[in-house]
């Protein structure tokens, strides 16, 4: 097993109106009224990419290799930790309603491009961008970690991780992920298992060779005059 | 005329089934497995079947695939046209090699070349190595092409129509039936312990080794013709070996061949479209999960079971009553129906209303093919591979045609490119109108003279030094076995000139 020579990610949570960048017209799930809403979200945003800028700004908690090339990992060796926690700048109570977490592998737009099957869509019902499941567990508001070794069937592609917090009736609720809201920082590639092994090379190397031989084999057979006979009843 | 009973017993004898003069069996029993007849048409489908599965085994597992070899949907689109456009000139090839080497040995060594395609696909690991796979193993569709030429050999004029739909219809089966098999293969594996993008991989082995299978089964089971195989007729001197450059002229030269290759684009070639996009289609449109898009795509092909024999009953029922002239109009009619519907299926919006007329367009569309085969065997007797070879090109060259202007890239939605193609099937179903026959008629006029006989029709592709050697016996044994494609007038028929008359009228 190859340990990934990175620190963990790190992603943090907003507040329940940051759903309303990620799903067109659904309904805030906490009560509070549009008008507010509406100003709570882009204190939320600038509070956010602040909050990344003062991140990845400080050194700490991200990996050295994402500075200079995207790193690659190996499907079925490599490992990700991810780590998560409350973005302690929100007010205390506001994970009252956080039931599970789910953390997602997710397509970076890169790998979205001229594939409708992995869109990005704002009804989350519809959404392909996060096909992937790395873990799901109920939510604690500290020393959230996990070591995920990535699957076989994970494809090539770039990634990022998200995680989304869901309330008791399995709604999301709040989301953090681990590049911008632009999805162009900090992403990573995955390699993916090609699914060859020698022994299906080697038969298909040899069936095919059995084919094209008794074919020539059947002609020559052929002119010597063999063949079923001509009336059988 | 033909043989009934009474007739002349002594060849009757070495026959299950009764035959005419030609040895062409006059019966059509489908569960019957006696050689020659039935034995060849069993060979036939199920060889056609295997291939239709190899060709199309990608499509259903396409989720997987594309993962696996990181293909966007432009590759994949290209890789559905490369699978339908190999077999454009392989037909025509193949009807070459089955006028020149028998059906048995031309169908049995293309499926055999094809089957290392197939086998290939299991090492595929990149787009470029996809396409290239889908390529060659839609080569293998050029099977289509013997079966029809080795049914118009062993079966007569009364029942070719029947033997044609039946053989293609049931060999076009495999397109919607990979459609369920190739899941279910790929399940088990799975579930067997390989990986998602290993199983796919194993799964493609089974229409691999179904496909090989039935080409040793052509081999060693099939013959010909009624009386044995081409090199023991050729070594015998029944038959003669014919020279390839006039067989291609009396092809190129017949315009019927090529009207019907260009509406044969608008039945099979707009079957093979849908069959590369319904089920995408469906799952977008109507959000319907991928297990039940991949259902309802495989109903579409499923049809075929009945729809494309159906089409073929329907050719040689309206030949016993209108001859020819009937088979025309009821292929103009039911092809230019199939439009109709592909024009309301592009329409309609909801997902009910939309498998209902889906259903009924496969009905129609499959049954134009089978009518289409009803035809063709009597477009030319000497260049029967290469007319049928042309027309079944002409399907392919159709399926390309309607991919590449309606379903590539946003130039049209797809169900406004559904509406669009309808209205181009309707448009070019029109030439039907144009096909006279001499003898026989057309759509709208009677035959040319009342003393044009069938003989005159057939043997034009003779000159009198082949006469003289006898080369043109077996078309004049067709000449007068295709009598009944007069209809009713049967028994007014003109006896033909420099002939003994015809004992069995």
């Amino acid at each position: 097993m190859i340990e990934m020579d990175c620190q963990p990610l790190e992603i943090a949570f907003f507040l329940p109106h940051c759903l309303e960048v990620l799903e067109f017209g659904k309904q805030c799930t906490d009560g509070f009224s549009w008008v507010s809403s509406c100003f709570v979200l882009a204190f939320v945003l600038g509070g956010y990419l602040l909050w990344c800028y003062l991140l990845f700004s400080s050194g700490h908690s991200y990996c050295h290799c994402f500075t200079s090339t995207t790193p690659s990992l190996k499907a079925g060796e490599d490992k990700i930790t991810v780590t998560w926690a409350l973005n302690t700048s929100f007010p205390a109570g506001i994970d009252s309603a956080y039931k599970t977490i789910k953390v997602k592998l997710c397509y970076a737009p890169i790998s979205q491009q001229d594939r409708a099957w992995r869109k990005t869509v704002d009804n989350l019902k519809k959404d392909k961008t996060c096909q992937h499941k790395i873990v799901a567990k109920p939510y604690s508001s500290s020393n959230n970690t996990f070591t995920w070794t990535v699957q076989r069937d994970v494809p090539t592609a770039t990634y990022f991780v998200r995680a989304y917090a869901h309330n008791s009736a399995d709604e999301e609720v709040a989301y953090g992920q681990t590049t911008d809201s632009h999805k162009s920082t900090n992403l990573f590639e995955v390699q993916a298992i090609s699914g060859r092994h020698m022994s299906l090379d080697v038969a298909s190397v040899c069936f095919s060779a059995f084919s094209i031989v008794s074919c020539s084999g059947s002609s020559t057979w052929k002119e010597k005059g063999q063949g079923i006979p001509n009336k059988v009843m | 005329m033909e043989i009934s009973q009474g007739g002349d017993d002594s060849y009757q004898k070495k026959f299950a089934l009764p035959v005419d003069s030609e040895h062409k069996s006059t019966e059509f029993r489908l569960f019957s497995v006696a050689a020659p007849h039935m034995r060849a048409f069993h060979l036939s489908w199920i060889s056609f079947f295997a291939c239709f599965v190899s060709t199309f085994a990608a499509p259903p597992l396409l989720p997987i695939i594309r993962d696996n070899l990181d293909l966007t949907a432009t590759d994949i689109g290209n890789a559905g046209i490369a699978a339908v456009s190999g077999a454009v000139f392989a037909r025509i090839a193949m009807g070459t090699a089955c006028d020149l080497f028998g059906p048995r040995l031309a169908s049995a060594s293309l499926t055999l070349l094809t089957a290392p395609a197939v086998y290939c696909t299991s090492i595929a690991n990149s787009p470029v190595s996809f396409l290239l796979v889908r390529f060659f193993t839609g080569f293998s569709l050029a099977t289509f092409v013997s079966t029809q030429f080795w049914m118009s050999s062993m079966f007569s004029a009364r029942v070719v129509g029947t033997a044609n739909g039946v053989a293609g219809g049931w060999g076009n089966l495999g397109g919607g039936a990979t459609q369920l098999i190739m899941p279910l293969v790929f399940d088990l594996i799975h579930h067997i312990g390989a990986t998602k993008f290993t199983a796919w991989r194993i799964a493609f082995f089974i229409p691999a080794l179904f496909q090989s299978l039935s080409a040793y089964g052509i081999f060693f089971l099939g013959q010909d013709l009624p009386d044995g195989n081409y090199s023991k007729l050729h070594k015998s001197g029944d038959k003669h070996k014919d020279n390839f450059s006039q067989v291609f002229y009396h092809a190129v030269t017949n315009y019927r061949g090529w009207i019907l290759a260009l509406t044969y684009g608008y039945c099979f070639g707009v079957e093979l479209t849908i069959d590369n996009i319904i089920a995408q289609y469906f799952y977008d449109r109507f959000n319907v999960n991928l297990h039940t898009a991949g259902i309802i795509a495989a109903s579409f092909g499923l049809a075929n079971l009945f729809s494309r024999p159906g089409g073929g009953m329907l050719s040689d029922l309206m030949a016993k009553k209108l001859g020819m002239r009937g088979r025309l109009w009821t292929l103009w009619i039911v092809q230019t129906l199939g439009g109709v519907f592909c024009i309301l299926l592009g329409k309609v919006g909801s997902l009910g209303v939309s498998i209902a007329v889906m259903l009924i367009f496969s009905v129609f569309v499959q049954a134009a093919c089978g009518l289409t085969f009803g035809v063709v065997p009597f477009v030319s007797r000497r260049s029967l591979g290469i007319i049928s070879g042309t027309t079944g090109g002409g399907g392919n060259v159709g399926a390309v045609l309607t991919q590449v202007i309606f379903f590539r890239g946003s130039r049209y939605s797809t169900e406004t490119g559904l509406t669009l193609m309808g209205v181009m099937i309707i448009c070019c179903t029109l030439l039907i109108t144009l096909i006279h026959f001499p003898q026989w008629g057309g759509m709208f006029c009677g035959p040319s003279s009342k003393t044009t006989t069938e003989e005159d029709y057939y043997m034009s592709e003779w000159n009198s030094a082949e006469k003289e050697q006898g080369f043109h016996k077996a078309s004049l044994k067709f000449s007068e076995n295709s009598r009944s494609e007069r209809g009713k007038r049967i028994g007014s028929a003109p006896t033909p000139n420099n002939r003994t008359p015809d004992t069995h009228v």
